[in-house]
């Protein structure tokens, strides 16, 4: 089976998966409003990296820092043979280094391949690394692609690092789409005007064992379109209904603590996801966002959600979910500001993106009870 | 018997700048006439397809792939079959979404004429493009987008067989699908169905053939 | 206003590629959303770009693009109304 061996976050609330728990746990928010930004005429509510809290030196991007440190921070946790050819490296992230156009626009490393290459060059791999650039769900397509790729023996471990890093292009182009809040954003409420945009890295390492014992298990996941829409949710929720159902088929709904759901805070994502997790049968698990804490990571979100829904349920703990007052979504899901307790072991992690595509993928802790 | 059944090769460069562009565009192996480089796709679109206004709004990126898949998918001759989740498209390409992300980043360059199009944002990503051949032929199976260092047949392969492990996956649509500007791409997209598993040497040896 | 009308049949057509249309396809009257000329919400927001770029009119919040894009001569009355360029 697939196990976690390690793993980090790095975002505005601290460079570690623990020290993000703690303050999300605690309701911290990293979202606030930036002004005066440089490219950005409109002020917006965003999660912004102080990039000097990255400590990695060397001719390297923002994005490639947040990388880099994610990776070494998780590394120093197990005994993985970074720079073995049996150890893959999977990189989530929509535009990685999309800023540099605004630099001209000749850069190498504007590819995303030729970026992924120099972070597993800085830990001597030297295997070809793949980039999963399926818009918002890359970072749990990304984890899917780990799963698959130790199932059938084609590494022995797998790192999966997700990043995003805003800039002018991201930001003005969610601005002239009208889906940015102009306030903290309001997953699954009444009043709820949109998402926000942050910023972090997030690693998890995967590895295989032949019992779970008391480690984190990848236990399944599906890739869904609605064959709809390229920028638009499916009105029934159809790629996202079926990427669950597949999952459900390996997964024991009455053994789910929560679902993490993408609740982006745009009318049309909430609705959907309502439609979608109603019509797969799970109208009385609980459901949450942690998108009022972090806003819309991007590249990372996948991973980072995965990894505290993993310390939540460790904790014994259905995170609240941030800026929800009143429901306003038309099937009755189950959200809730306040943290809620619970004694399940598994969870699933849902997410939808732009081109139509949806995720949704479970993890368990420990082996079957 | 081959394990690619159906295969197409669209290839267009400019050897040198204000110079004529090259192409070649094959299917099954046959090449395919066209009437100059400039408007290679418009014309293989208004040629062949014709009866789909929305390829007038897609992104560099997503005409090529589209029109491929469209020149693909008449040669393989189920058009009329509903696929539901059991096809999927996944390709891969160095570039992602490169050329129409050069023409977002000109409608915000200048602050004094900054106007920010939503049309050219929304193509920003190269997985759009995997969506609208979703769309376009109602498939709901799975859609992913892998960019790669380069062009990597063993790489490529090792994702389709990734591909194959969800068991309601029977077929796929998938390739490279390279795009640096309107003039300037490299495509190999091809149909293979779920015999490639456990065939994955087969499966590369025949995508470097293809390749050549 | 005739010459607005036609102006602006023109701009939608070069901003929202509409390559198969003409000018005198476009019904001036004729609801631009819904049936008929296959726009979508992306098609909406350019057309509120097309107003700020063109005619110097900023609409903040896109529901009030409902009423001023129900048809090509409700969106010349208001430009005529409210243009600033």
């Amino acid at each position: 089976m697939i196990v976690k061996l390690a793993d980090n976050i790095i975002s505005p609330l601290g460079v570690t998966t623990g020290e993000n728990y703690e303050a999300v746990k605690a309701g911290q928010s990293a979202l606030c409003l930036h002004k005066g930004v440089k490219g950005v005429p409109t002020p917006f509510f965003a999660s912004l990296l102080d990039e000097r809290i990255l400590s990695v030196e060397g001719d390297y991007t923002k994005f490639e820092k947040m990388c880099i440190q994610s990776v070494e921070t998780a590394l120093a946790q197990c005994d993985v043979d970074v720079s073995s050819d049996r150890t893959l490296f999977i990189i989530s992230t929509t535009k990685g280094n999309v800023s540099l156009l605004a630099e001209g626009g000749e850069h190498e490393n504007l590819l995303l391949g030729v970026a992924a290459q120099k972070i597993a060059n800085h830990f001597s791999n030297r295997r070809t690394p793949m980039v999963v650039s399926n818009a918002c769900i890359s970072g749990v397509c990304a984890q899917i692609e780990a799963m698959r790729a130790l199932t059938l023996g084609l590494c022995d471990y797998a790192v999966v690092v997700g990043a995003d890093v805003q800039s002018p292009f991201i930001v003005t182009g969610f601005q002239s789409l009208k889906a940015v809040s102009p306030e903290a954003c309001r997953p699954f409420d009444q009043e709820r005007k949109g998402l926000n945009l942050g910023e972090a890295a997030a690693t998890v390492i995967y590895g295989t064992a032949e019992r779970a014992q008391d480690c984190w298990q990848m236990v399944c996941g599906a890739v869904r379109n609605d064959a709809n829409h390229i920028s638009g949710p499916s009105r029934t929720g159809e790629g996202s209904y079926l990427a669950l159902r597949s999952v459900l088929q390996n997964a024991n709904p009455s053994d789910i603590a929560f679902i993490s759901a993408h609740g982006t805070a745009t009318l049309y994502n909430d609705e959907m996801e309502s439609i979608a997790i109603s019509r797969a049968g799970l109208i009385d698990t609980p459901v949450g966002s942690l998108k009022g804490y972090y806003g819309h990571t991007m590249g990372a979100a996948g991973v980072l959600e995965t990894l505290l829904s993993m310390c939540a349920v460790d904790d014994h703990t259905v995170i609240g979910t941030r800026g929800f007052e009143r429901l306003g979504v038309s099937c009755p899901v189950s959200v809730t500001s306040e943290n809620r307790t619970t004694d399940k072991r598994a969870f699933i992690k849902l997410i939808s993106g732009f081109g139509g595509c949806n995720a949704a993928a479970c993890f368990r802790k420990g082996g079957e009870e | 018997m081959s394990l690619i059944k159906h295969y197409i090769r669209i290839k267009c460069s400019k050897t040198c700048y204000g110079g004529i562009p090259e192409y070649q565009v094959t299917l099954d192996g046959e090449k395919i006439e066209a009437a100059g480089a400039d408007t290679l796709l418009t014309d293989l679109y208004k040629a062949r397809i014709g009866d789909y206004p929305k390829f007038y709004k897609m992104d560099p990126l997503c005409r090529l792939g589209f029109v491929a898949s469209e020149l693909l998918l008449n040669a393989e001759n189920r058009r009329e079959e509903q696929f539901g989740e059991s096809r999927g498209v996944v390709l891969f390409n160095a570039a992602s979404s490169l050329a129409d992300d050069r023409n977002y980043q000109e409608t915000i360059k200048d602050p004094d004429a900054f106007f920010p199009s939503p049309s050219l944002f929304v193509y920003t990503l190269p997985n759009v493009l995997t969506g609208e051949i979703a769309i376009r032929n109602h498939y709901y199976g799975e859609t992913n987008f892998i960019v790669l260092p380069h062009f990597d047949c063993a790489a490529m392969a090792d994702g389709i067989r990734m591909s194959f492990t969800d068991r309601d996956l029977r077929s796929l649509l998938t390739g490279w699908v390279d795009c640096y500007s309107e003039t300037s791409f490299d495509l190999l997209l091809f149909l293979v169905d779920s015999e490639v598993v456990g065939r994955e040497v087969e499966l590369q040896h025949e995508i470097e053939k293809l390749a050549k | 206003m005739e010459e607005l009308i036609l102006k602006l049949k023109n701009e939608i057509i070069e901003v929202l590629n509409l390559e198969d249309i003409k000018p005198e396809d476009i019904d001036a009257n004729a609801p631009l959303f819904g049936e008929g000329l296959g726009l979508d919400s992306i098609d909406a927001l350019e057309l509120i770009v097309l107003m700020e770029k063109t005619y110097g009119i900023k609409i903040k919040d896109p529901n009030e693009g409902k009423d001023i894009f129900k048809s090509v001569a409700a969106m010349a009355d208001y430009i005529s109304k409210h243009r600033t360029k």
